[in-house]
C-alpha cells in the first residue's frame, strides 16, 4: 500500500509476545508516513464535530431542551447584532491569548502562565491609569506598552530558570499564576481598592484611559489591535527569519543547536513575546470591557488561549478563526446561564471536551488501524 | 512554646494529602507516564467525597472509598488517551485538569453540593500512646487516614524495590523497549499504574474535603496538584523522601493561619503566596543540586509503541 509497510518493526514482524497474533483477526497499528494537509484538516474538523456532539449531550443532560440549542448557539448570535457585537468583544482578547500560546508553543516553551502575565499586564496598565502618567493623548499607548512590559517581567523568572537551570516551565509558570493572583488580591483589597465601591476592584479608568468604541454596540478598538497583532505574529512566525529558525528549533532542538542556531536566545525571545501578548490581553480586558481592574477579569483565558493555540496548530491565521469560535461559545454560555441557569463552568467543560477530542484525532492522523486476518 | 506545639500538632493533617498524592503520582510516573493531571484528580476526589456524604449519606470512610473509585474512573480516560491513543502527555494532563475543573464546578452547583458543610471524620486517640506528652498529641491522636498513609508509604517504598511487580513497573518506566523484549506487558503495567496512582490521588482529594475542610467550594485544591508534581521531582521519585517533602509543605501550610492569628505583620495575601514560592524554590534547589531529572524514570513522558521502536 504505502512505503510504511516496508519499514522494519512492523506488527507482523514483531516477536510473538501477543499469543493470539496471527491466528485470529485483530487490529494492527501502522505508523503513517505523512497525511496530506487537507485530510488532516478533515480529521480535525471531524473531531470538532464529535466534541460538539458530546457537548450537546452534556447540555441536554443538564436540562437545556435540545431544540433550543441551535437557537442559542447559532441563530440568536447571527441574527441579533447585539450578540454578534458581544462575540467580537470577546474575540479580541481571545485572539491575543491564542497568539500568546501559539508563539510560546512554537518554541516548545509551555507557557501555562498566561493568566499570571495577564494579571501583571493589567496591573501595569492600571498603574499608569491610577497615577495619570503621560499626556492624555498618549495615555492608552503608554498603558498598552506598560502592560506588555509587565507581562514580560513576570515571564523573566520562569524563562531564565528554564534556560539556565532546566526548571520545568509548565510548573513554574503555573505556580506564578497563584502568586500573581494573590498579589492582585492584595492590591484590590489594599492600596488600589476603589474607595467608592464595596467590591474589590480598582477605581474606574478616566475617559482617556478607555479603549474607544468603534460605533457597533460595545465593540471597541481592541478588535483592530487583535487583528494587527495576528498579522504581526504571522509575519514573525511564518515570514521572518526568526520564524524560520523557530520552526527549526521546534522540529529538532538538538539539531538546531548543532547547526549553530542560538536556541536559548530564540526560546527566550519567543517566551517574552508570548508574555508581552498576554500582558496586552490583560490591558484589553481592563481598558475595553471592564474599564477598571477587577479580581476575576482573567479567569478562563489562560486555558482558552492554550486551547486556541493547540487547535490552530500555532498558526496565527487559524488562531483568529478558533478565537472567534470560542467567543461564540462564551457568549452562548452567558445566554444559557441567564435562561437555563446553566453555571458558567459549562463553557470550561465544553472546551475541555473539545480539546480532548481534537487531541484524540491526532492518533488517527499519525496511525492507521488495519484489520489483520 | 505553645505556638510551636500547636503548629507541630497541626502538621499531620496538612501533610497527608501531599504525601498520598505524591505517592500516587510517583507510582504513575514510575511506569513512564508523565501525569500533569494531578490537580484534576485531586478535584474529582474532593468533590466525589462531598457528593457521597451529602447525597448518599455515606460514612466518611465510605466517602473516601467513593472518592478513590470516581478518580480511578476518570483516570481511565487519561490512560486511554496517553497509552492507547498516544496523545501528547502534556496536552492530555492539562486537558484532564480543565475537564475536572469544569466538571466539578458544574456538578457542585447543579447538585447543590457547593458551600454546604457536613461533619467529617473523627480523630482516633490511640490508647496509652496518645497520653504521652508532646508526641502523644502530634503523632497518636490523628485521624485514621494519617496512619494508613504512613503504612502505604512504607509499603510502597518496600514493594517498588523488592517485589516482582514493583521491579517490572520500574523497568517499564526506565526502558520500555527492553521491558517489552523481556515479555513484560508494557501497556498493561502503565494502565495499572495510572489507575492505581489516580485512586491514591482521589483519596488525597477526598481527604481534603471529607477530613479537613468539611465543605466543597470550586477549585478547593488551590494548586496542590501542581505543588505535588514539584514535590515528586524534589523527592527524586522516592516514597520516603516524598513523605519528608510532604511534612515540609504541610508545615508551611499549617503555619500560615497561625502566623496570621498572632498578628504577625505581613498582609495575608503575601502569606498565601508562600506555598507556591516555596515550591518554586524547591524546584530551583532540586535543579541546582543536579537533581532536576536525576532519579526520574528515563522514559518519563515517552509513549511506547512497538511499531515505532527506535
Amino acid at each position: 500500500m504505502t512505503e510504511a509497510q516496508d519499514l522494519p518493526g512492523r506488527a507482523a514482524a514483531a516477536p510473538a509476545t501477543g499469543r493470539r497474533r496471527g491466528r485470529w483477526p485483530h487490529l494492527a497499528l501502522e505508523v503513517r508516513q505523512h497525511m496530506p494537509g487537507p485530510q488532516q484538516a478533515l480529521m480535525l474538523g471531524a473531531s470538532l464535530v464529535a466534541g460538539i456532539a458530546i457537548s450537546t449531550l452534556v447540555l441536554v443532560a443538564a436540562g437545556v431542551p435540545a431544540g433550543n440549542l441551535l437557537d442559542e448557539f447559532v441563530i440568536s448570535i447571527f441574527t441579533r447584532p447585539r450578540n454578534l457585537a458581544n462575540v467580537l468583544v470577546y474575540t479580541a482578547p481571545l485572539v491575543i491569548v491564542g497568539l500568546a500560546a501559539a508563539v510560546a508553543f512554537r518554541a516548545r516553551f509551555w507557557n501555562i502562565g498566561i493568566e499570571g502575565q495577564m494579571i501583571f499586564g493589567a496591573i501595569g496598565a492600571t498603574l499608569i491609569a491610577n497615577h495619570d502618567i503621560g499626556p492624555e493623548g498618549a495615555r492608552l499607548y503608554l498603558m498598552a506598552a506598560t502592560a506588555a512590559f509587565a507581562g514580560m517581567v513576570w515571564m523573566l523568572v520562569p524563562a531564565l530558570l528554564k534556560l539556565r537551570l532546566e526548571v520545568n516551565e509548565i510548573i513554574s509558570t503555573l505556580l506564578l499564576n497563584y502568586v500573581a493572583f494573590n498579589f492582585l488580591l492584595f492590591l484590590l483589597y489594599g492600596p488600589w481598592k476603589d474607595p467608592q465601591s464595596a467590591f474589590p476592584h480598582s477605581k474606574m479608568y478616566d475617559a482617556a484611559e478607555r479603549l474607544t468604541r468603534i460605533g457597533f454596540f460595545n465593540v471597541d478598538t481592541s478588535i483592530y489591535l487583535a487583528f494587527a497583532l495576528a498579522v504581526g505574529c504571522f509575519l514573525l512566525l511564518v515570514v521572518s527569519r526568526f520564524g524560520f529558525l523557530l520552526n527549526f528549533v521546534h522540529a529538532n532542538p538538538k539539531m538546531a543547536r548543532a547547526m549553530g542556531v542560538r536556541v536559548a536566545v530564540l526560546v527566550l525571545s519567543a517566551a517574552l513575546v508570548s508574555a508581552a501578548l498576554a500582558g496586552v490581553a490583560g490591558f484589553v480586558i481592563s481598558a475595553g470591557i471592564d474599564n477598571r481592574m477587577t479580581q476575576s477579569f482573567f479567569v478562563g483565558y489562560g486555558f482558552s488561549g492554550i486551547l486556541i493555540g493547540f487547535l490552530a496548530r500555532n498558526n496565527p491565521v487559524l488562531v483568529v478563526f478558533f478565537a472567534a469560535l470560542i467567543a461564540v461559545l462564551m457568549v452562548a454560555g452567558q445566554g444559557l446561564q441567564v435562561f437555563y441557569q446553566i453555571p458558567s463552568s459549562m463553557v470550561l467543560l465544553i472546551q475541555a471536551i473539545i480539546v480532548i477530542c481534537a487531541a484524540a484525532s491526532e492518533f488517527l492522523i499519525r496511525y492507521r488501524l488495519r484489520l489483520v486476518r | 512554646m505553645d505556638f510551636l506545639f500547636n503548629w507541630l500538632a497541626n502538621i499531620p493533617p496538612f501533610a497527608v494529602p501531599y504525601a498520598l498524592a505524591a505517592l500516587g503520582l510517583m507510582i504513575c510516573e514510575k511506569s513512564g507516564v508523565l501525569n500533569l493531571g494531578a490537580e484534576g484528580f485531586l478535584l474529582v476526589g474532593a468533590l466525589a467525597g462531598v457528593g457521597a456524604i451529602l447525597s448518599a449519606g455515606a460514612s466518611p470512610a465510605a466517602a473516601l472509598g467513593i472518592a478513590m473509585l470516581a478518580t480511578a474512573a476518570l483516570s481511565l480516560l487519561f490512560a486511554v488517551m496517553v497509552i492507547a491513543l498516544r496523545v501528547n502527555q502534556v496536552i492530555s494532563g492539562l486537558a484532564i485538569v480543565f475537564l475536572a475543573q469544569g466538571l466539578t464546578s458544574l456538578l457542585g452547583r447543579t447538585q447543590g453540593w457547593t458551600s454546604r458543610s457536613f461533619s467529617g471524620m473523627p480523630r482516633i486517640e490511640i490508647p496509652w500512646l496518645s497520653d504521652l506528652p508532646w508526641v502523644g498529641r502530634i503523632l497518636f491522636s490523628q485521624d485514621p487516614v494519617f496512619y494508613l498513609t504512613l503504612v502505604l508509604i512504607v509499603f510502597a517504598a518496600w514493594a517498588l524495590r523488592n517485589t516482582h511487580v514493583g521491579m517490572r513497573l520500574r523497568s517499564v518506566g526506565e526502558n520500555p523497549e527492553a521491558a517489552d523484549a523481556a515479555g513484560i506487558p508494557v501497556a498493561l503495567y502503565r494502565f495499572g499504574a495510572v489507575v492505581l496512582g489516580a485512586a491514591l490521588m482521589g483519596l488525597a482529594g477526598g481527604y481534603l474535603t471529607v477530613v479537613i475542610s468539611n465543605i466543597w467550594v470550586d477549585n478547593i485544591t488551590g494548586g496542590r496538584g501542581w505543588i505535588v508534581i514539584a514535590l515528586v521531582i524534589f523527592a527524586r521519585w522516592q516514597p520516603l523522601a516524598a513523605l519528608a517533602g510532604a511534612v515540609l509543605f504541610g508545615g508551611i501550610e499549617a503555619v500560615i493561619p497561625r502566623l496570621a492569628a498572632t498578628g504577625f505583620w505581613v498582609p495575608q495575601h503575601f502569606l498565601l503566596m508562600l506555598p507556591y514560592l516555596l515550591t518554586l524554590g524547591v524546584m530551583v534547589w532540586s535543579s541546582l543540586a543536579r537533581r532536576g531529572r536525576g532519579g526520574g524514570p528515563a522514559a518519563l513522558g515517552d509513549p511506547f509503541l512497538r511499531e515505532e521502536r527506535r
